[in-house]
């Protein structure tokens, strides 16, 4: 019992202290990127190529001065940025980062947990997840945060539909709600080649909830001037950014686990073929960023309801179709 | 023994919390009470070994419907309720509804009968033999098909009068 408590408390501080690090050099990652496809330097002053760079923001977050607007609700002013940061985190647990290992002799598993719903516990915990930026924005008392917050509920409630028909095709084809499961079922063919259209919709509606930037409407900077997050300072900005990169890495993680095999490779050892795909899913994410400019708010709803709500719906029945004949 | 005592705590809490939605002035933290008590809902059919439920309880209860109803308290900018809530009126109807539907529920659940009243398809033994999910839908899908489809259709009909109610007349 003891030995098991051990193991788990062990392996629990190794994958947060381990995934916040590469969350962490994340922020580093896609400003060099961005800087090298606009042909600029991207941060390069701080350490060779900048690599200290995410620590002296890191120290820089610390050292400023908090803020907290007179106007704002104190209470859920401070609760909004722990909720956006505690979810993501909460999401490191059910990730399978590979099969098990043999390590002095014993077994361990590359995952915390393994439990029967996981992939609902995913949808679940990122609903609510998203309540961090929808309060952030009532909470500051200010005009921008606050259109920035309603922004955010209804890209959340629209882009939720979408991707969760997506991943019942994935539920249909591997036949199991556990992510382990699901990753052991893509032993022959991975998910993205029986269905691409859902893993398609899949990664729009991501990045959609991401609020990343075709679909950023909530902290639009061009209209809202950084949106919910506007009257944040501190600690508390730096909370709300770094539950952004973490949603962003577990939505590598996500689509790397439902759609690409998993820890499924050749040659190299399972857990290095799952960062390889993880880390690839998120150089798309940063490569589209620097791409498409912004959408107007009224397309973003128009996609999700006229063209990929239907187009998800149809997919699933196809699917669903196909594997009741086969 | 442990378990049970944190699922009379989780039970508590979501009593709690419900009270804590009514008696709230602001209307979005009276939202939150009821996303917490949602989640601690969820909680309660964790301990009861119902994982798909507390999953689903979870994505649309704590998630989407309170998330609608941020929403619309967000559009319509219902920032602080102002003076006193108007309870007169509803008051006597609460309190007749309290009297009656408490011991009916307490009735329900068969006091002094144990819990044999509660007892459906839905039991431990049938949860280890058959898994959840199929349980579930063995059960949604055969023996209570109709009732099934006609909440479907009722959700329907109401999603047609909200979009016919905020459609733009053309005169």
């Amino acid at each position: 019992m003891s030995e098991l408590l051990l193991t788990l408390a062990v392996k629990s501080v190794l994958v947060v202290s381990v995934c916040m690090l590469m969350v962490a050099y994340l922020t580093l990652a896609e400003r060099k990127i961005l800087g090298f496809i606009q042909l600029r330097y991207g941060p390069n002053r701080v350490g060779y190529w900048g690599l200290l760079q995410p620590i002296a923001d890191g120290i820089k977050a610390f050292l400023k001065e908090e803020l907290t607007p007179a106007n704002a609700d104190r209470k859920v002013f401070l609760l909004a940025p722990i909720i956006s940061i505690a979810a993501p985190m909460l999401l490191l647990v059910v990730i399978p980062f590979g099969d098990t290992v043999t390590l002095f002799g014993r077994e361990f598993t590359l995952y915390l947990s393994n439990p029967d719903i996981g992939i609902l516990f995913v949808l679940g915990i990122s609903t609510l997840g998203s309540y961090g930026g929808v309060l952030g924005g009532w909470a500051s008392g200010n005009k921008y945060g606050y259109i920035g917050g309603v922004r955010s509920t209804a890209m959340m409630v629209s882009y939720e539909l979408s991707m969760a028909f997506a991943v019942i095709c994935v539920v249909l084809l591997s036949n199991s709600l556990s992510l382990v499961d699901i990753v052991h079922s893509q032993a022959g063919v991975w998910n993205i080649f029986k269905a691409p259209v859902a893993f398609l919709i899949f990664l729009i509606s991501g990045l959609a909830e991401l609020n990343r930037t075709p679909f950023d409407m909530p902290e639009a900077e061009a209209e809202l001037c950084c949106g919910y997050n506007v009257e944040y300072s501190s600690m508390k900005f730096a909370l709300f950014f770094f539950g952004e990169y973490t949603h962003l890495f577990i939505l590598g993680c996500l689509t790397t686990t439902l759609f690409l095999g998993g820890w499924h490779g050749p040659l190299l050892p399972g857990i290095i073929w799952f960062f390889i795909k993880t880390f690839a899913v998120i150089f798309l994410c940063i490569w589209q960023r620097a791409t498409f400019p912004r959408l107007r708010w009224d397309f973003v709803m128009k996609l999700e309801w006229k063209f990929l709500l239907p187009l998800a719906i149809v997919n699933v029945l196809a699917t669903g179709f196909i594997v009741a004949i086969f | 023994m442990l378990e049970s005592m944190l699922l009379y705590l989780a039970a508590a809490l979501t009593l709690v919390t419900s009270v804590m939605v009514a008696v709230t002035r602001n209307t979005v933290h009276s939202a939150l009470w009821m996303v917490a008590s949602c989640f601690l809902l969820a909680v309660v059919f964790l301990f009861l070994r119902l994982q798909f439920m507390a999953a689903l309880q979870v994505i649309i209860y704590a998630g989407a419907v309170m998330m609608f109803i941020i929403f619309a308290i967000m559009m319509l900018n219902l920032r602080v309720n102002p003076g006193r809530i108007q309870l007169r009126s509803t008051k006597t109807a609460g309190l007749v509804l309290v009297l009656f539907l408490f011991p009916a529920l307490l009735l329900l659940l068969g006091m002094g009968r144990g819990i044999a009243a509660l007892q459906g398809q839905v039991s431990l033994r049938a949860l280890e033999q058959f898994g959840e999910v199929p349980l579930l839908a063995n059960v949604m899908f055969s023996d209570y098909l109709l009732p099934f489809e006609l909440v479907s259709i009722l959700l329907t009909v109401g999603v047609i009068g909200a979009v016919a109610l905020a459609k733009k007349r053309k005169d």
